[in-house]
């Protein structure tokens, strides 16, 4: 046992020239230096993709092309489906707008306009410019898209009158009435 | 390998959000307003529900020359409305149907009648049958006895067209003078009696 525990405790012989060695492999390898977030922007490297990367990406992109058209057609309405119809037919084809013939009685007023869902609520669009029919009779003929949709009359750019001859919506949010139209495609 | 997933997710992360704006609302509400509508409009979007009609609720106020408040306080409302909706109808419900459903619960009519309803007309869409709901309610009609008429219509069959219909008579004959219940009740038994128009299929 205290031969086998000398042999132990005497250090073993190592070459001099083991450590020179070492250092030189050490020295040789490529150097790992923290680059700043400017310099790996800046730096050429060379980027090794996976064939199948390339499939992944596409379809990404894919989806991402048909939820930003899901957005922006729902955000932005009619503005944005012609694009999206255009893209993917197939996908998405709304039923067209029908045209819609609005009508109120006020013999007293200068001009009329229609405004709701189907136009932003803009009394300044000129698709929804009531014309004036004789005997206080005020109408427009315009699009309006398939669903439901709250609207008023706004009579010389002041007075808001309900349709009388729609149903009538509950919402007093801005204290002012609206009617309610249910437009179906035509069949 | 740079891990392309990284830049996919970071993209779809940003794209809705960018897209979420909308031009209208920015043209015609002030800033604090516009912020707090947009947060409302994207949570809406996070819970899969219908966006523009918020969008234009706000545009409805924007145009009646609401203060910012309330015009938030109407989103946020009408949001809520909607979830309920959505909630009771299902998520089978089309954006027409959510819409038409939270203005009829605005209007006084239970979640609960709101599932009634939805039992009683099928597969059928329940849009029209809201709008005529809600205006009954609106010709002082009361809730109780306008939804009892429109759920026994629903179970009858009674086409879109012919509930239309029934909403001019009620009207006419209030304008002339008639009690709203009297008008309501009447016509609806005429429309139940009368025989099916052909093509007419009761409901599933």
């Amino acid at each position: 046992m205290r031969r086998i525990a000398r042999e132990l405790r005497s250090p073993v012989p190592v070459s001099s020239a083991l450590d020179a060695r070492i250092m030189g492999a050490v020295r040789r390898l490529p150097r790992h230096t923290r680059l700043s977030l400017w310099s790996r922007l800046t730096t050429r490297r060379t980027v090794t993709v996976m064939p199948l990367s390339w499939g992944v990406l596409a379809a990404a992109l894919l989806v991402f092309a048909l939820l930003g058209l899901r957005h922006a057609s729902d955000d932005l309405h009619r503005a944005s489906k012609p694009i999206a119809n255009a893209l993917f037919p197939s996908i998405q084809k709304p039923a067209a707008p029908q045209r819609v013939q609005f009508v109120l009685v006020a013999p007293d007023a200068k001009k009329v306009a229609v405004v709701g869902d189907f136009n932003g609520w803009d009394a300044s669009h000129s698709a929804y410019q009531a014309q004036h029919r004789g005997g206080g009779v005020w109408s427009v003929t315009a699009p309006v898209p398939v669903g439901h949709h709250r609207y008023s009359f706004v009579v010389d750019d002041s007075l808001w009158v309900a349709d009388p001859t729609a149903p009538r919506v509950i919402d007093y949010d801005f204290g002012m009435p609206n009617s309610a139209i249910v437009v179906q495609e035509e069949r | 390998m740079i891990c392309l997933g990284r830049v996919v997710a970071a993209l779809l992360l940003v794209a809705p959000a960018a897209l979420a704006q909308d031009a209208r609302l920015s043209a015609r509400l002030d800033k604090p307003t516009l912020v707090a509508v947009t947060a409302l409009v994207d949570s809406a979007r996070g819970a899969k529900l219908p966006t523009a009609p918020l969008v234009d609720k706000a545009l409805e106020g924007a145009a009646k020359g609401s203060d910012g408040q309330k015009i938030v306080t109407a989103v946020r409302q009408l949001s809520h409305q909607m979830g309920s909706a959505k909630r009771v109808l299902g998520s089978n419900a089309g954006p027409d149907e959510i819409k038409a459903a939270a203005t009829a619960l605005a209007a006084g009519v239970s979640e609960h009648d709101l599932a009634v309803l939805r039992a009683a007309s099928g597969k059928r869409p329940l849009t029209m049958r809201l709008a005529v709901l809600t205006d009954l309610i609106g010709r002082d009609v009361p809730v109780a006895t306008a939804t009892s008429l429109v759920v026994q219509l629903a179970r009858s069959g009674v086409r879109d067209q012919d509930l239309a219909l029934f909403q001019r008579n009620v009207r006419a004959d209030i304008d002339r003078g008639a009690d709203p219940t009297a008008a309501a009740t009447t016509r609806a038994r005429g429309l139940v009696l009368r025989p099916a128009s052909p093509g007419t299929k009761p409901s599933e």
